[in-house]
């Protein structure tokens, strides 16, 4: 007691001040008004602060919702305008410039194949990625995969979520992801048109994520089914807005771990989701899978919200106010895209180098085809199957010399066209004219083209041409 | 200044001019307010290098443009979806979400219900000034009654809702440990709401549990009045339904303490059950004697008969031969009681088309699954059934084998019927010769390695079904 506490007085900038008045009402001795002229920098009327009246409560400065409105400062001298341009600095933060920890590469025993239902096999290859986190919700016949990680990641300390829906899922991906993690989802169709603009927010914020969609008979609530009529979707409508990614489709249980584990590694490599489209026939078919020699240990990219001084200047977002902004962003996108297209076209094929009768065929109706195209042989039919792994982007530069051999095109697929549509769109960019004769056998509703079905269609359509 | 505010609002129109320094915000925007004690409690808490703040979508959309913290901006209504990933991704990070009431209380009420019910610790921050802000003063969820916006132009009633109280529902669950509802419009309220936003963090930096502090606040733009009336209008009309004060303040230990994640090949092989041990072989050649390189079967039955586990069983006994198989399951809508159809293929090379349309093999458990398929079997096929079940048997094709073993009497004898899956085993084993019993009763003794004490049982029902289905008939 006995030494006077100091009190310091409000000061302000009146450039910052947007007369609000807050701090006006707040004053107990009315020392602080509007002023009578009109600040030139801002054109707004600032407050004025009588210091003769202030006693320094500093009731003003809690009122003030300023960042750099009303502060206690020292007036040893009077008060001086100060120079806008000299006070901002030219480093908004004095965070560090983060460095990238990279991934790194743990040997696997060698080991006899499991035997395993596509599902597991893809949750299996997401825990060798370095995937340990899951956010999903369940939708049959995805369910056995998220059912896999709810035991599987408890026990390696990672974290699985069970969400409210597939809305808060992606969402939730969108937090990991943004903090630098691997993580994914389990889900099918209807799952996805849910995911679609948490989707859309990702591509834009360059978030990766790894999304596995069995899918099913619809539309609508459809059934359980397999079909591949979410090509559409996943190929020219991932949300809205100028959106692409990259999606993968395996044909058996074994691609199904290869191709997931390679879907990491693409979302990071991008800093985009990956979409995996699998059929509900492959995610429930049980077959042998061979784990690889490697797993990944994931390190942590330089650009993560990870909530560290290291990364405290990181922002995750897809928000660009201004439109010329905008453009730039959706340009670096788009070169993206294209990188994808030049760099990751990936296809299969069979009995492929001399085919007059061009079979194209993905997930399980490839197998199918597979199986016609070894009969068709047999009766003297130079048939062969073109299988695109990845659907976006299609296997196009592998595509074009085969088109060019072959008499005639069959495309067999569980879907309304969508698969020769990405096949046509590919066609028609790449500039290519005199297309052969394209067929197709479509199904639909849970039900797949079977290996009969393929040979008939090919061997009357012979009949025809001769 | 406050150095969890960054130096210049870079990203506030590439920080040009006054933008560098002032926010987005109106006059009076109570939004300014709950910055300011949000970044003194960071500063204060000595956080900012740990902090990550969620912006959601709403006036507040620009909250990444002045904290100088992790920054991640959500979609709308998800941010403590988003906050979420982020907690769970690094446990130590410490996550707010700051969200508006249309954000919070009407797009994104699934969310917050959820991320509040799991109680992890988390700091929401939750600004309700009953109007839409940024699309233009439309009704928001805790508008008032009365209370005219562009979309109740005649001023909210009955049938557009009643304004939502957030902090009391927040409070009525059992997940948050600690709900706050403070307000802007006098010193008192600034002083209690700078406090309340403080407490919310604490509660998160000491792992103890999720916190909601609802901060009624002034819109002077929408609801057209000069400051000094928002705060007065929010007092007299707003804090009559939103009641001020403490909601909820549990004493709870802390608890929240998530490891980060392990990468060793040990654990995650011990994690997914272990490799599978070489098993050995028995067979010399492929089974041609069914098909030539491929063999379809489809075992047939309700749920509950165990043809799923039968038909992976000779899955995995055809894979330990290094031959392919795949095995694919149909059911019916049922849980319990539905139908349970299994296609298998048996391939010397490479299965191909894992259905079975046309199998060469059928096992039928029951009546209605042996009428089903029986016309289905390829010719020089075998059909295997439960003969102590099904007592008429279709009329079939002469190129077709029938096989009836009384698979659930045999089962009952052994003292359990659940075996009758395996009765059927060996009958098919006896009756086709698709793989050397030994293959079969190493992949049983395989599955059931962790379940010692069943194997005798179940050697024993395939030895049964074997030698019923061997009796002449």
């Amino acid at each position: 007691m006995g030494t006077k506490k100091i009190r310091p007085k409000p000061i302000l900038e009146q450039e910052y001040c947007k007369g609000c008045e807050r701090c006006v009402i707040a004053c107990p001795k009315d020392a602080l008004h509007l002023s009578s002229e009109i600040n030139p920098m801002s054109g707004i009327t600032p407050v004025e602060i009588e210091y003769e009246i202030c006693n320094g409560c500093g009731l003003c400065i809690a009122a003030c919702p300023e960042p750099y409105g009303l502060r206690a400062g020292q007036m040893e001298s009077e008060f001086q305008l100060e120079d806008p341009e000299k006070l901002f600095g030219k480093k908004q933060s004095t965070a560090p410039k983060a460095v990238a920890i990279p991934d790194e590469y743990l040997d696997l025993p060698e080991s006899e194949p499991l035997v395993i239902k596509g599902t597991y096999a893809g949750a299996i290859g997401a825990l060798l990625a370095g995937c340990r986190h899951f956010f999903g919700y369940p939708i049959t016949p995805s369910t056995e995969g998220t059912e896999l990680m709810a035991k599987v990641l408890p026990r390696l300390d990672g974290a699985f979520v069970q969400a409210v829906s597939e809305v808060a899922a992606v969402n939730m991906m969108y937090g990991c992801g943004g903090a630098g993690l691997p993580c994914m989802t389990f889900t099918s169709s209807p799952g996805v048109s849910l995911m679609l603009e948490g989707i859309s927010y990702m591509i834009s914020a360059q978030v990766p994520g790894v999304f596995v969609n069995i899918m099913r008979g619809g539309p609508g609530l459809g059934n359980i089914g397999p079909e591949q009529a979410d090509l559409k979707l996943v190929c020219r409508g991932l949300g809205h807005g100028n959106t692409h990614a990259i999606a993968l489709a395996p044909s058996t249980p074994q691609e199904m771990l290869d191709l997931t584990m390679k879907a990491f590694h693409l979302a990071f490599k991008y800093r985009n989701p990956v979409i995996i489209l699998g059929d509900g026939y492959l995610g429930q078919m049980t077959g042998p899978v061979k784990l690889p020699r490697q797993m990944v240990k994931p390190g942590l990219p330089e650009w993560a919200v990870w909530g560290d001084e290291q990364h405290r200047n990181n922002l995750i977002a897809s928000i660009k106010l201004s439109e010329i902004d905008l453009e730039q962003h959706n340009i670096m996108l788009n070169k993206k895209y294209d990188l994808m297209c030049q760099n990751e076209q990936l296809s299969a094929t069979f009995l492929c180098d001399d085919a007059e009768v061009l079979i194209i065929a993905c997930n399980t109706p490839s197998q199918m085809a597979k199986g016609a195209v070894q009969a068709l042989r047999k009766q003297g039919v130079k048939a062969g199957l073109f299988r695109p792994v990845t659907v976006w982007p299609f296997p196009i530069d592998d595509f074009i010399p085969r088109v060019k051999r072959a008499k005639k095109i069959v495309v067999v697929e569980a879907s309304n066209g969508q698969l020769e549509d990405e096949m046509r769109l590919a066609l028609s960019h790449a500039g290519v004219q005199n297309l052969p004769v394209i067929e197709s056998i479509r199904r639909f509703g849970g039900v797949l083209p079977q290996m009969h079905e393929i040979i008939e269609r090919v061997n009357t359509a012979e009949e025809v041409l001769s | 200044m406050n150095g969890v505010f960054y130096e210049k609002f870079e990203r506030h129109a590439h920080g040009e001019g006054l933008k560098g320094r002032t926010t987005h915000y109106c006059a009076g925007c109570g939004h300014g307010l709950a910055h300011r004690y949000l970044a003194q409690a960071i500063e204060e808490l000595e956080i900012q290098d740990r902090t990550i703040a969620i912006s959601p979508v709403g006036c507040s959309v620009f909250l990444y443009y002045y904290f100088d913290v992790g920054n991640s901006q959500a979609a709308h209504g998800r941010a403590p979806a988003v906050a979420l990933g982020h907690k769970m991704a690094n446990p130590k990070s410490i996550v707010v979400s700051y969200q508006g009431d249309g954000d919070l209380a009407s797009i994104g009420l699934a969310e917050i219900m959820q991320v509040a019910q799991m109680g992890v610790p988390i700091t929401v921050i939750f600004v309700n000034n009953a109007i839409y802000g940024m699309t233009g003063g439309q009704m928001a969820p805790t508008t008032l009654h009365g209370t005219r916006t562009t979309t109740t132009p005649d001023g909210r009633d009955q049938t557009t809702g009643e304004p939502l109280k957030m902090a009391e529902i927040m409070a009525g669950l059992d997940g948050p440990i600690y709900v706050e509802r403070v307000a802007l419009f006098d010193n008192k309220q600034r002083n209690r709401a700078k406090k309340a936003i403080k407490k919310g963090l604490q509660m998160q930096v000491e792992g103890r549990g999720f916190s909601f502090i609802e901060v009624v606040a002034e819109c002077p733009t929408h609801l057209k009045m000069n400051t000094a009336d928002t705060e007065k209008w929010v007092k007299e009309n707003m804090i009559p339904i939103f009641h001020l004060g403490v909601l909820k303040d549990v004493e709870k230990e802390p608890w929240f303490d998530r490891k980060y994640p392990t990468f060793s090949p040990d654990r995650l092989i011990e994690s997914i059950g272990g490799l599978p041990e070489k098993a050995p072989r028995f067979c010399d050649s492929f089974p041609s004697h069914i098909a030539e390189k491929d063999i379809a079967l489809k075992f047939a039955g309700a749920g509950g008969d165990g043809a799923q586990t039968a038909a992976l069983l000779v899955t995995r006994a055809a894979i330990n031969e290094g031959f392919d198989s795949t095995h694919i399951p149909s059911y019916g809508p049922e849980s319990r009681g539905g139908t349970s159809y299994a296609d298998i293929h048996i391939a010397e090379r490479e299965v191909l088309s894992p259905a079975s349309p046309a199998p060469n093999i059928l096992v039928a458990f029951n009546a209605p699954s042996l009428a089903k398929f029986s016309s289905q079997v390829q010719d020089g096929g075998t059909i295997i059934y439960d003969s102590s079940v099904i007592s008429s048997v279709p009329k079939l094709k002469s190129t077709v084998k029938l096989v009836g073993v009384p698979m659930t009497l045999i089962a009952r004898e052994l003292g359990n019927a659940v075996v009758k899956n395996i009765v059927a085993l060996g009958a098919l084993q006896a009756a086709t010769d698709i793989l050397p019993e030994k293959t079969f009763i190493s992949a049983i003794r395989i599955a059931l390695a962790d379940k010692g004490d069943l194997f005798p049982l179940n050697e024993q029902a395939f030895k049964k079904g074997k030698a019923a289905a061997a009796l002449p008939r």
